[in-house]
């Protein structure tokens, strides 16, 4: 850790002190003084159908800004209260709202126990996402999707892209590799810029944190490939354990109001807080393995002239890595196992790669003061050999109320993840692709002895990762409130690539250390003020600002050729190098929103956003996103029969903007040495006028329950088009600028319908089953190129006019099915358009059954259709004619029944004579169970041995299941390329694919 | 008045004022940022600047000059394809000689980047008032080269996103360069410039300009485009980080006319001006003619960082023959010839005819500038003025993809390329 970070820690460290003694002092004295006079309210929230405790219930006396939040074994207690009578409400996402009238006696404790019902759908539950401040569901004329994690989450989820994975229409999560701590790319809606990331917003308690991967680990000079080819994302410094619940909004119409960087959608994330009343200790443990499912053709398949297996005993349907894939090594006893090659002896010796998660958390606090704090460690190994990640959260939230008017929220987390790779990808110099490429590989050697020096690369990362966010909500009077927020989001990595001197592919060393520092400071104020107008119409205005500063700094030294072996530094080596780069980005904007509630039935909201930006253009100015919407609740009416049950429509549109990157607009030059002088180069043509890109988004919908809430349905069409969208104006080479300048020139439309579903199958009090599902339709088109020629985007992505954003469209055989020799067209040609490479249909499926004695059972499955994308281990091993498992077919057909049986694809893809990359398109198509989870209660006696109160077990499966399309005949639909998991077009390299998870985990709670 | 009328207590106005104040600090947020690393435009017109103008032009000229000459030494197989064809290798398609729009941006995108920002560097040069001629004169210089480059490489010109026109566009340009560096430079630099003008003026046709030229430089004379191991794969010597097994092994000398003749571990006595070492290893994947190559690096530079001879005495000595050739005597262009065999201890060459010493000269040129980046424009110009004498087999294309000549067709020049046929209004396909 650098010194920063340190002090960071150190100032952290003394507001913890500072802060203690202002809460010590609070939770003494302020009560203290009340105590006498006051009593107390306290009782039991229970499920009105399971009789189970509910935790996390919003229970608080009507009017007074009294309240708690029930414990997971749904108790609450609610300190100095007055004497008087009081409306007490509860209320909880996914439970229809309880209330009563209670009277609290002085220096007497009432007592008064809800038992709500569960329902499909909670007009009155308050959401946080998209709107100025809290709004009731009511109000809210767009989609808004949430997660209670606590109730809708049994198995252990293995980072927070699982947990998301298959749960909310219209997102998309694929991870990309199966490198230790990779994360997954996420789109909502698919994609809406061509040119920059897609990859939506997320703020954690109300902090904005960076939502794009952290750094490749690899040296700055070189192939930019000599690396494990995935990143780190930043959602995964989250313990899913911490959440309380995720809002997820999808576009333009809901995000208006985060202005610039929001218009491919937001994540919110809410971690616990703690509730009053004794301290909650849960504890938390988890064993698990990882594995991979087969990602080739069954050996089976192959030609007469093949051996069943590799030299090192690797076999097709694992592209022959599997004698380093943790959980599938040859067997000991094989003949072809080496000396000292890793194998498995039985005796569960390689059942997979080992898991580990131990977690305690705590939970209380007086009526003034309120905590969660919580620790974990996990050890993961991954599959890989080199693979592992260790990762420590620590998190402490803080709630204080030092006057009844002012709250102030603090919430910190700190993360130490520390990882180990193996080099991956595309990469000459890596395992996978020296194993995928088999005897023709960089050694033209394919067995154990040969390959398995590649692991002697070291490719070691530390991420230290600090958000910490303060909250006041001062709420002087009932009817105006506010909040002011500072939040700070500080990432520090630290990168080691070590190819150690004597390395097989770089005989005298190199070594890279990077140092990258990424920061957020988000400072937020946001005002509310409701007041009524003429006719009964209620207003409640909303206004305030933000402003967002995000800097990304790396420093890096290089060194090669080292003087012999040992344990190096950079300044042992022959030659040295140092990079730097500093990056400061600054938006800041003003919004204003107007709530008109006519009766509690009809909402109007009217909003809007001005902002500035550092990357915007000298002429350009301020960008203003309006918004406007409306929500009809239907079902109060009185037309409206109440056994129908409760309906609300909605219609909504907005619009939001994606910022260009910090040096678009600027004409530059490089600065790069040559001969060690400076030199100047051409660099960026840049670009005065350039502003963001623009979507608005027109959003439909409904949402309702009915048969007695045991259906609920969510209904939403949304047409979005981004205007203005940056497209890469490709520079006429000979005016001398050759890289493209961004311009908002083109304009992209996204149109789709989303739907989803939960049905009680069954509701008592001893069996429950229940359905849920969603499906999401989405269109994409490049409706203008703005007269600038199409381009493309890397992996045959392309951005041309009339075509899906971006379309996958390479040279193509015209008489595939013919057996003939190829007849090849350009891509120009209209049946060479594959089609979009973001799925264009994504459905879940899940189901929950409740049995007897409290056992869960749970299942989750996604399929995603309608994307192609290119095999690129397929192009590269094709080309250099490697016998490619994935042709293992076609290589049967020509070798039995000769080559005249081969069919033109065939041929065009297999045969070297008519190879080209553009042969290796092919439709990623896939359906996976990402979840099957079995949950039980021990009996009670059995958690009182260890002193706990309940305990429970959990056995969960993740991603055991794969159905892909039947020509994607090698790797994975969602294995990524070399960048990372965020990429504009979705494209394959050497990656082992995602792996399966398999999980034991048990839960005390003391 | 409703509105304000409820909103009463002092409280409440200390809020709106705490509220308009916050609102006021985040209008007055300023969003001007100035990130360092990059350099704006306006810096270049100071007189500082201009230094790293000049070495930015000449690094420009030495990134296209990487890219083109490492092709077209695969064309016209001074190196052979040994399997890769991603970074640093040889695609499919420049094994089998095909320069094809679509494959050979890079090379035009960093040609015509060098030519621009040469005439623009020194127009900014010109225009904030040079600090020193002899700065002045290396721009001029590091300019022609990159007009010369294009001249001898590429099929048609094309100049500042205006229409195609004649391939002599470059060399005429190339030439008022060179005669700048000429007037305005001194010692090696203005040699270079004389010699290099001797060159394109060959190139043209003007035999006697060239040889006016050639007269002047010396035997010994070198002039180099530097090249380096330490700042990254753009500076390094491309032809030699292809085939350094760190960790490519993108060619080979096998089945290349060196393979017999040259020096090496098979053949100590052969020229050494053609080097190549002999492993027992074969190059980096299979290759679609011959399987997997044996790989047999040239070792003419010996690290990534050697640099490549743009212009040379013993070149000029060529020009002078080549010029006696063309005149007729192709006694007295033995006579050179055999001076530089002499001069670097291999056998004469022998001829009885002018066909034969056209032979002769042309398997000398190969040799005096190999994995130089000027087969591709020998080749042009020789078919071009449809000269006698031939190529040694192995420089040519067999029509076959089978073992020992790769070479399916050879193209002689580089197209225009897709981007710019894309991208300028002016142009309509690949030869304009």
């Amino acid at each position: 850790m650098t010194n920063r970070l340190f002090d960071a820690l150190r100032s952290f460290a003394g507001g913890v002190g500072a802060v203690g003694v202002v809460i010590l002092a609070a939770a003494l004295a302020v009560p203290a003084a009340a105590q006498a006079q006051d009593g107390a309210v306290t009782g039991t929230v229970t499920d009105e159908t399971s009789g189970r405790p509910v935790g996390s219930v919003q229970v608080y006396l009507d009017g007074t800004g009294l309240g708690t939040l029930s414990r997971d074994n749904g108790r609450f207690v609610i300190l100095n209260v007055p004497a008087g009578e009081y409306t007490i409400r509860a209320e909880r996402i996914g439970y229809a709202s309880a209330e009563a009238t209670i009277t609290i006696n002085a220096g007497a404790t009432t007592q008064h126990d809800f038992a709500i019902a569960s329902q499909a759908l909670g007009l009155d539950e308050i959401v946080v996402t998209g709107t100025a401040g809290a709004a009731r569901r009511r109000e809210v004329g767009n989609s808004i999707s949430q997660l209670d994690v606590e109730q809708e989450v049994v198995g252990p989820p293995v980072n927070v892209d699982a947990l998301l994975q298959a749960r909310v229409p219209g997102m998309s999560i694929t991870q990309s590799s199966a490198s230790s701590g990779g994360g997954a790319m996420i789109r909502l809606r698919g994609n809406v810029s061509m040119t920059q990331s897609n990859q939506p917003l997320i703020y954690i308690d109300g902090v904005r944190v960076r939502s794009e991967g952290f750094a490749k680990n690899v040296p700055p000079i070189g192939y930019s490939g000599r690396s494990n080819n995935d990143v780190s994302s930043p959602l995964n410094s989250i313990n899913p354990q911490d959440i309380e619940r995720v809002e997820v909004i999808k576009g333009a119409a809901a995000t208006t109001l985060y202005g610039t960087e929001a218009s491919a959608g937001v994540i919110q994330i809410f971690t616990k807080r703690g509730s009053v009343g004794d301290a909650t200790w849960t504890g938390q443990l988890e064993q698990g393995l990882s594995r991979n499912l087969t990602f080739g053709p069954d050996p089976s398949l192959r030609p007469p002239s093949e051996n069943p297996t590799s030299l090192s005993g690797g076999r097709s349907d694992f592209l022959f890595i599997n004698p380093w894939l943790r959980g599938h090594k040859p067997m000991c006893d094989d003949p072809i196992v080496v000396q000292d090659q890793p194998c498995d002896s039985g005796l569960f010796s390689d059942m997979g790669a080992h898991q580990q998660k131990y977690a305690l958390n705590v939970g209380g606090g007086a009526e003034n003061v309120r905590y969660f704090v919580s620790a974990s460690y996990e050890n993961d190994d991954g599959v890989l050999p080199n693979d592992n990640e260790k990762k420590v959260i620590l998190r402490g939230n803080f709630t204080f109320n030092p006057m009844e008017s002012l709250q102030l929220q603090w919430n910190t987390s700190y993360t130490n993840d520390q990882l180990e790779h193996t080099a991956g990808g595309n990469n000459a110099h890596g395992m996978t692709l020296n194993t995928f490429r088999r005897d023709r590989n960089y050694l033209n050697d394919e067995s154990f002895n040969a390959i398995n020096p590649f692991l002697n690369q070291e490719i070691t990362t530390q991420i230290d990762h600090l958000i910490t966010g303060l909250t006041a909500t001062y709420s002087p009077l009932a009817n105006f409130s506010n909040r002011f927020s500072i939040g700070y989001d500080l990432a520090q990595q630290d990168n080691r690539n070590l190819r150690p001197f004597g390395f097989i592919r770089a005989p005298t060393g190199i070594l890279a250390t990077s140092r990258y520092e990424f920061n957020t400071l988000t400072v937020d104020y946001v005002g509310s003020l409701d007041f009524s107008l003429p006719m009964g119409i209620r207003s409640a205005l909303s206004f305030g600002g933000q402003s967002v500063t995000t800097r990304s700094e790396r420093t890096t030294a290089y060194g090669d050729n080292f003087p012999g072996p040992g344990d190096p530094d950079v300044d042992n080596a022959g030659n040295t190098l140092g990079f730097e780069d500093r990056t400061r980005i600054v938006n800041a904007g003003l919004f204003a929103q107007n709530v008109f509630d006519i009766s509690n039935k009809y909402f109007i909201t009217v909003g809007l956003r001005v902002d500035g930006n550092s990357a915007f253009g000298a002429d350009f100015g301020l960008q203003a996103y309006p918004k406007v919407s409306g929500s009809y609740v239907i079902s109060d009416e009185d037309f409206w029969d109440e056994g129908w049950g409760s309906m609300k429509l909605r219609a909504a549109w907005g619009q939001a903007g994606r910022a260009p990157g910090a040096f678009d607009a600027v004409r530059t030059f490089a600065a790069a040495g040559w001969g060690g002088v400076p030199a100047f180069l051409p660099s960026n043509v840049g670009n005065a006028t350039i502003g963001p890109e623009t979507t608005s988004e027109l959003e439909l919908g409904f949402e309702g329950s009915f048969m007695d809430d045991r259906l609920a349905l969510d209904f939403t069409y949304f047409g979005q088009t981004t205007s203005d969208a940056l497209f890469s104006v490709r520079q006429i080479p000979s005016l001398g600028f050759t890289s493209s300048q961004l311009a908002n020139v083109g304009e992209l439309v996204n149109n789709g319908y989303e739907l989803g579903l939960n049905y009680s199958i069954i509701r008592n009090d001893t069996w429950t089953w229940d359905i849920n599902g969603s499906l999401s339709l989405t269109d994409s088109e490049v409706t203008s190129l703005g007269d600038v020629p199409e381009f493309s985007i890397g992996g045959f992505g392309w951005v041309a006019e009339g075509y899906p954003a971006p379309v996958i469209r390479s040279d193509c055989v015209a008489n595939p099915d013919e057996r003939a020799d190829p007849i090849i067209l350009d891509r120009t040609d209209e049946q060479c358009v594959h089609g979009p490479n973001q799925a264009t249909t994504i459905a879940g499926f899940g189901m929950t059954f409740g049995l007897p004695a409290g056992i869960v059972l749970t299942a989750r499955g996604e399929y995603q259709g309608g994307a192609f994308m290119t095999n690129g281990p397929q192009a590269a091993a094709t080309r250099r004619s490697v016998r490619w498992a994935g042709c293992f077919e076609a290589y049967n057909t020509w070798e039995t029944q000769g080559y005249a049986a081969l069919t033109a694809e065939e041929r065009a893809r297999c045969d070297l004579k008519f190879y080209q990359s553009d042969f290796a398109v092919q439709p990623a198509d896939f359906f996976k169970i990402r979840e099957v989870s079995a949950q039980a209660p021990l009996p009670d006696a059995w958690a009182n041995m260890v002193g706990a109160s309940r305990a429970t077990v959990t056995l969960s499966g993740r991603n055991f299941f794969r159905w892909v399309d039947p020509l994607m005949r090698t790797l994975d639909p969602e294995v990524g390329g070399n960048v990372g998991y965020n990429t504009r077009v979705r494209s394959m390299t050497e990656h082992v694919p995602p792996p399966a998870f398999y999980t034991f985990s048990m839960q005390l709670v003391f | 008045m409703k509105i304000i009328s409820m909103v009463t207590s002092h409280v409440t106005r200390r809020g709106a004022l705490l509220s308009a104040a916050l609102l006021g600090l985040l209008a007055a947020c300023d969003t001007t940022v100035v990130n360092p690393g990059r350099v704006q435009e306006v810096f270049l017109f100071e007189t500082e600047a201009q230094e790293a103008i000049v070495s930015g032009i000449g690094r420009a000229a030495a990134e296209a000059q990487n890219y083109v000459g490492y092709t077209g030494a695969a064309v016209t197989r001074e190196i052979h394809p040994s399997g890769s064809t991603g970074s640093f290798g040889i695609t499919v398609e420049w094994q089998n000689g095909e320069l094809d729009y679509e494959t050979i941006g890079t090379h035009w995108n960093l040609s015509q980047r060098a030519r621009w920002w040469g005439d623009d560097g020194i127009a900014k040069i010109m225009e904030t008032g040079a600090e020193n001629q002899a700065t002045l004169a290396e721009a001029y210089l590091w300019t022609g080269y990159a007009y010369r480059l294009l001249g001898e490489n590429f099929c048609v010109s094309v100049i500042d996103g205006e229409g195609a026109g004649a391939r002599s566009v470059y060399y005429e340009r190339a030439i008022a360069r060179f005669d700048q560096a000429v007037s305005l430079g001194s010692g090696d630099m203005a040699m270079a410039a004389v010699a290099a003008r001797a060159s394109v003026k060959a190139f043209s046709g003007d035999w006697s300009g060239a040889m006016a030229d050639a007269a002047g430089v010396p035997d010994n004379f070198v002039f180099d485009m530097p090249y380096f191991a330490t700042e990254g794969n753009a500076t390094r010597n491309r032809i030699q980080f292809a085939s350094q097994a760190e960790p490519y092994k993108a060619h080979t000398q096998r089945y290349t006319k060196y393979e017999d003749y040259s020096m090496s571990e098979n053949n100590p006595d052969g020229d050494p001006r053609v080097p190549y070492r002999v492993t027992d290893e074969t190059g980096d994947a299979a290759v679609q003619c011959c399987g997997q190559v044996p790989w047999w690096p040239q070792t003419k530079y010996a690290d990534s960082g050697s640099d490549i001879p743009l212009s040379k005495g013993t070149e000029m000595r060529l020009i002078e023959a080549e010029a006696m050739l063309v005149g007729g005597d192709w006694q007295g262009a033995m006579g050179k010839i055999n001076a530089l065999r002499m001069a670097a201890g291999v056998e004469p060459a022998m001829a009885t005819n002018t066909a034969e010493a056209w032979t002769a000269l042309k398997f000398e040129r190969g040799v005096v500038l190999w994995l130089e980046g000027r087969r591709l424009g020998d080749f042009f110009r020789w078919n071009r003025d449809n000269t006698p004498g031939d190529l040694h087999s192995l420089e040519q294309p067999s029509g076959s993809q089978n073992e020992g000549s790769h070479l399916v067709q050879q193209d002689l020049c580089y197209p225009i390329s897709r981007g710019e046929v894309d991208t300028n209004p002016n142009i309509n396909g690949p030869t304009g």
